[in-house]
């Protein structure tokens, strides 16, 4: 069994070196800190500790047992050349399908799945824009004194240069603004979600659900607040607004690895189970079938994971993994007629 | 242990799939009935089974200790919860670990289905939908004296025995009350009778007499 004090320990080792790395991108990405926004400390900081706080979580997640068995099939599929060979498309085409497009959402529900790419787009757009930017990795520099040109450089290498005044202007200005649309359309139909879908209620706890959906809505909304205070009053309250959106972006990001939001970065486990299972199928294996009754379980390798998982566990009783569950039980229930209540069959 | 709970009597179960039908109307999984009625001996016995999650209390919910997402949440109360969809990724561990052959998969929705006890409705004091509608009380949702005072000659045991493996549930069968102190046989392992694989009745190496036969 995992030792819980070591691996905590070897957790937050994981921990702080992931954040040293980070530092460090952040020092040499700013040239020297030379392009370093200092107004925007306070964010770069936070990401040190989410770095932190996602490396040490993830760390005491995958040394489970059941997860560290996973996690080793999935990278070993990813990694296969042999499977590369035979499907070179496959890891690519269920990245997009699971993380990017989400299909398996789909078929939970369309709307909910509607209400999630937005959300998923919308922070993406913004994390794209404000990680690089915090770090001073972005910068955006005039070309003339007399503009409208503007420069957008990246490690201090120009990227490409494009007018003020014109769509893209306008839009690299105001990608936070779109972001923060696109997260509030979603976030706005998973909280009536919270409230009229029992589906949804049922066992909801205020903290795991509705703190995630609240702290994303309040950062939508205190970074467009920004933009109405600049272009409708003149600056009025900015400085107010700044410090909310600061605070509930800064508490966002260090809460991401301890609540709900922890799926973001466990989700691409997905795709390692879905790509272990299906390098099985595609070489042709056969699949495991129920002993008793022939019906097909999964694929031999996966069942013999879960065996292993199993007896990692102290759980002795992983042979009864070779029957379908459905033999499982009429077995139990045959068992239970033939020796606890006779005379019922 | 056993505050209310399930009591499971298959000896009363007619098989009429009521329970199916009154799981399939819970509003938290409308139109997916989370319980299984089985047909023990289908085709030489009318005899029927009831499954609804036992609520594994040790060792404690082998679903989700198998889980690699930590996608299974036990209440304070017992209740195993069926996968919180924002952790499952349909890997299908829990399906084959249950040794009760409980848990359900939707592989395009990459989500796990189970049976949660009603939480929506046994959170509020009120018998999950099984319990409810079914007409002969194979299904009966209550404490042991409640049970008890409705039939005298019965009592429960929430014990049961896969191969070698004791395992102690939430929820409990009825056995009759002069069965001696055994746990229930969980089918594990097979007896080969006339060359046709049946349930074993106990592990090889339990007390009492119902113990051998060949293992699978």
């Amino acid at each position: 069994m995992v030792d819980r004090r070591r691996l905590r320990q070897r957790a937050a080792l994981v921990g702080a070196l992931v954040s040293l790395v980070l530092v460090l991108a952040i020092v040499l990405g700013s040239r020297g800190l030379r392009d370093f926004d200092s107004a925007l400390l306070p964010y770069a900081v936070a990401t040190v500790f989410l770095a932190f706080g996602v490396a040490y979580r993830y760390t005491v997640w995958v040394s489970e047992p059941a997860a560290w068995r996973l996690f080793r099939k999935g990278l070993s599929s990813a990694f296969s050349a042999e499977s590369f060979r035979r499907a070179p498309t496959a890891l690519p085409r269920m990245i997009a399908t699971y993380l990017g497009f989400q299909k398996f959402l789909g078929a939970r529900s369309h709307a909910r799945w509607a209400a999630h790419q937005l959300i998923f787009w919308g922070c993406l757009l913004a994390a794209a824009i404000t990680f690089p930017l915090t770090w001073g990795w972005f910068t955006f520099t005039a070309s003339s004194a007399t503009g409208p040109g503007y420069e957008m450089r990246l490690w201090g290498f120009k990227l490409f240069g494009f007018s003020s005044s014109s769509v893209l202007g306008w839009a690299m200005f105001h990608g936070l603004d779109l972001a923060a649309v696109l997260v509030i359309g979603g976030v706005g139909y998973f909280l009536w979600r919270r409230y009229h879908d029992r589906a949804a209620t049922t066992g909801q706890r205020f903290a795991y659900d509705f703190l995630p959906l609240l702290a994303l809505l309040t950062i939508s909304v205190t970074g467009l607040l920004l933009t109405f205070s600049e272009i409708f009053l003149h600056g009025g309250g900015y400085e107010f607004l700044a410090v909310l959106h600061m605070v509930s972006v800064v508490f966002t990001l260090v809460y991401l690895p301890f609540g709900k939001f922890f799926h973001i970065v466990q989700r691409p486990a997905a795709v390692g189970m879905q790509l272990f299972k299906f390098n099985s199928r595609k070489a042709g294996e056969q699949l495991f079938t129920c002993k008793r009754c022939g019906t097909e379980i999964d694929t031999v390798p996966a069942v013999e994971n879960l065996r292993g998982t199993m007896r990692d566990l102290g759980l002795g009783f992983d042979a009864w993994a070779e029957y379908c569950p459905r033999c499982k039980r009429e077995l139990r229930g045959g068992a239970y007629l033939t020796d606890v209540k006779r005379g019922f069959k | 242990m056993m505050g209310r709970t399930l009591f499971i009597d298959p000896g009363r179960c007619i098989g009429c799939q009521a329970c199916v039908s009154g799981c399939r109307e819970c509003d938290s999984h409308r139109g997916k009935s989370m319980i299984h009625l089985d047909y023990t001996d289908e085709g030489r016995s009318v005899a029927s089974q009831p499954t609804v999650c036992m609520h594994c209390e040790d060792p404690v919910a082998p679903c989700a200790e198998v889980c690699p997402a930590e996608a299974i949440l036990i209440t304070p109360d017992g209740v195993v919860h069926e996968a919180d969809p924002t952790r499952c990724i349909g890997c299908a561990n829990c399906v084959n670990a249950c040794p009760f052959g409980v848990p359900k998969i939707d592989l395009e929705a990459k989500l796990q289905l189970k049976c949660n006890m009603c939480y929506d409705r046994t959170e509020l004091g009120l018998a999950p939908m099984c319990a409810t509608v079914c007409p002969t009380g194979a299904l009966f949702y209550g404490t042991l004296e409640e049970l008890q005072a409705d039939r005298p000659g019965a009592t429960v045991s929430n014990w049961f025995e896969f191969g070698d493996v004791r395992i102690t549930t939430g929820a409990a069968m009825v056995v009759p009350r002069d069965r001696d102190d055994r746990p229930v046989p969980g089918g594990l392992p097979l007896v080969s009778v006339n060359g046709r694989d049946l349930p074993g009745a106990g592990a090889t190496r339990a007390p009492g007499p119902a113990g051998g036969g060949a293992a699978a």
